[in-house]
């Protein structure tokens, strides 16, 4: 989708402190609706401490984060996903004693009426609601990801590249609006950093889907390929923002990646 | 996830999300539904009778503790509570108001719901060994303090509640016997292990497995978690009290000392050994933790009624006469092999040789 000039997600001087430790030091950003925006930065820069701030599992001490133009800093993490802000994980947060439909179910869950006594009774319409929801995940997200073969299986038991892209059909089926993904390419091989970097733009510009993604990611040659506009931090600061060359080129990110030319030139000795 | 039989195939999602898919299956299904309501009660004798009743009033218990423990991972030591709540209202609705036995067992059930969702209360804080402390504190305050004390003392009747003979009736049908207890137990057990199995399929246990397997992305996926985890411990607690009013029937007088603590441990001993987060797992649980010391006893009897081996063994009369003791013991003994040699439970094995079946004469 080409991108708009709407801005769906907007986070405004965020401050995030672990006690004595400064995580994330005002930083402010917006986010473009259709756009794919990536946060990169070295390690223990802030990137998934941001991410945890967007999505309600931190609460931040200063600041504020914006969806569609609405403040949801004080919403929890459940009423976010309900708003569209759908999320994977940089180390899986599946669960594992599920089969991976379960698990992509569970995805649908906010969009699932059924109270308990129909739940216990499983007539009518809840059974009709299951087989809708079933209907949807098989045509549109098991057929877009293309984990037909493994529907049964369960998660636990499945290969680190395939539970991956099991969590990322998870955060689909939400529908969600907004997508944050935290290192989806972190320990996958070649061949399944492609199938990924493909899912993410299938994902992003498909007439289907349409989603936003803010990309968390330590793979350069990816992140500057997909990315409409990337974003850099360091030490929870807001070092670079721009599109890929821009950034690329910015002093401050070669700083911050290879140190100063005096410093690479002492510890290279 | 299980293996269907060669050749079985779907054409909708609706055959796929079927209990039992195969003819096979169904015609199973249909003859232990016979054997439960027919010919069990027809051959076996009163023992036997009584002995499945016990079984049953196990399996109705141990269905709150799995669909906490084994499903919502809730941990929970003081199920007792819950039964003596259910219990005590049923029991109190029928002797002080006259209230119909079906009606008061509803009303049992929603208030050991209720009493279980108060102290479900501090599950949204807290959890594992902090929680089970709470469930505990929820047996010792609940059992030992307010019913002993309190409840106990409603119309002067002093420690134990006894029922009159034909005060339990069900519209015309009144229970009597052990034969009249034994049709309620399966009619009871059948509907919670349905229920049980539909909200395992559905929304609602979907949930519940989400917070058990992994809270923070139950969260992130859009489940609220606090409202799910109260409504885990509702449910559990209705099932409870539902299942303390059930034993109502068969109990001559509801005294404090039927919910002890021992029976919450009990439970819990039920379904680890059946096999946690599994309905098969409360069934097999309990057949094993009723059967075992019952056989045990008969065992035992045996070999006390043989002068041979009462003078090998001269301390085997006391053992029949402190038969409670043995029966503990096989518990921790049952427990501690359980845990190291089939820690999935009974169910697990079962499920093994279900696949093995379906997928023979091939072992893949």
């Amino acid at each position: 989708m080409a991108v708009t000039n709407e801005v769906q997600l907007k986070v405004e001087n965020i401050h995030m402190a672990f006690g004595g430790v400064q995580a994330l030091l005002g930083v402010s950003f917006e986010v473009k609706k259709g756009e794919i925006f990536s946060i990169i930065g070295p390690n223990g820069a802030g990137k998934t401490v941001l991410l945890n701030c967007i999505n309600g599992l931190y609460t931040p001490q200063k600041g504020k984060v914006s969806f569609e133009g609405e403040d949801i800093s004080r919403l929890k993490p459940y009423q976010r996903a309900q708003w569209g802000i759908s999320r994977t994980f940089q180390k899986l947060e599946l669960f594992r004693g599920a089969t991976v439909l379960d698990n992509i179910r569970l995805g649908r869950h906010i969009h699932m009426k059924s109270g308990l006594l129909s739940c216990s009774l499983y007539f009518g319409k809840t059974a009709r609601e299951e087989i809708e929801h079933r209907d949807f995940i098989e045509r549109e997200i098991i057929d877009l990801l293309e984990i037909e073969h493994i529907r049964h299986k369960v998660v636990g038991m499945l290969p680190y590249g395939l539970q991956k892209r099991v969590e990322l059909a998870r955060a689909l089926a939400l529908n969600p609006k907004v997508i944050l993904l935290d290192e989806p390419l972190a320990g996958l091989n070649l061949e399944e950093v492609e199938d990924m970097a493909r899912f993410i733009l299938d994902i992003n510009e498909e007439e289907r889907w349409q989603t936003t993604c803010v990309l968390v990611e330590h793979d350069m040659g990816v992140v500057m390929d997909i990315s409409h506009r990337v974003m850099a931090l360091n030490f929870g600061e807001k070092i670079a923002e721009g599109t890929p060359p821009e950034v690329q080129k910015n002093p401050n990110v070669i700083k911050a990646y290879l140190g100063e030319a005096e410093d690479l030139y002492v510890t290279r000795r | 996830m299980s293996y269907r039989p060669c050749g079985v195939y779907h054409q909708f999602y609706r055959q796929d999300h079927a209990w039992w898919q195969t003819k096979f299956v169904w015609g199973k299904m249909i003859f232990l539904g016979i054997f439960i309501f027919v010919l069990f009660p027809k051959f076996a004798g009163m023992y036997l009778i009584s002995v499945a009743n016990v079984v049953g009033y196990t399996i109705l218990s141990a269905m709150g503790v799995q669909l906490l423990i084994g499903y919502c991972g809730q941990i929970t030591l003081g199920h007792a509570a819950f039964l003596a709540m259910g219990a005590y209202t049923c029991t109190l609705l029928m002797l002080q108001l006259h209230i119909p036995y079906p009606i008061a067992m509803i009303f049992g059930g929603v208030v050991g719901g209720i009493w279980s969702v108060l102290f479900g209360l501090p599950s949204a804080r807290v959890k594992g060994f902090y929680l089970i402390m709470t469930t505990m504190a929820a047996q010792f305050l609940t059992v030992e303090f307010f019913i002993t004390q309190y409840v106990s003392q409603i119309g002067g009747r002093g420690v134990a509640f006894s029922i009159p003979p034909g005060t339990v009736k069900i519209g015309p049908w009144m229970i009597r016997n052990d034969l009249d207890v034994y049709y309620l137990m399966a009619i009871l057990v059948v509907i919670f292990t349905f229920i049980m199995a539909n909200l395992g399929r559905s929304k609602i246990g979907r949930a519940w497995i989400a917070i058990r397997d992994n809270d923070i992305a139950a969260e992130t996926m859009g489940v609220n978690i606090v409202y799910y985890k109260l409504l885990a411990f509702f449910v559990a607690g209705f099932f409870g009290g539902i299942a303390g009013a059930f034993w109502v029937t068969s109990l001559a007088a509801v005294s404090p000392e039927h919910f002890h603590f021992g029976w919450s441990l009990w439970l819990v001993g039920v379904i680890l050994i059946g096999g946690v987060g599994n309905i098969h797992g409360v069934i097999f649980g309990s057949l094993f933790m009723t059967l075992i010391p019952e056989g045990l006893k008969f065992f035992i009897f045996i070999l006390t009624q043989n002068p041979f081996f009462v003078n090998i063994m001269p301390f085997l009369p006391l053992l029949l006469e402190k038969f409670l003791f043995v029966k503990e013991a096989a518990f921790g003994l049952a427990i501690v092999l359980f845990l190291i040699y089939e820690p999935n439970g009974l169910s697990y094995r079962w499920w093994q040789i279900k696949n093995y079946f379906n997928l023979w004469p091939f072992s893949y």
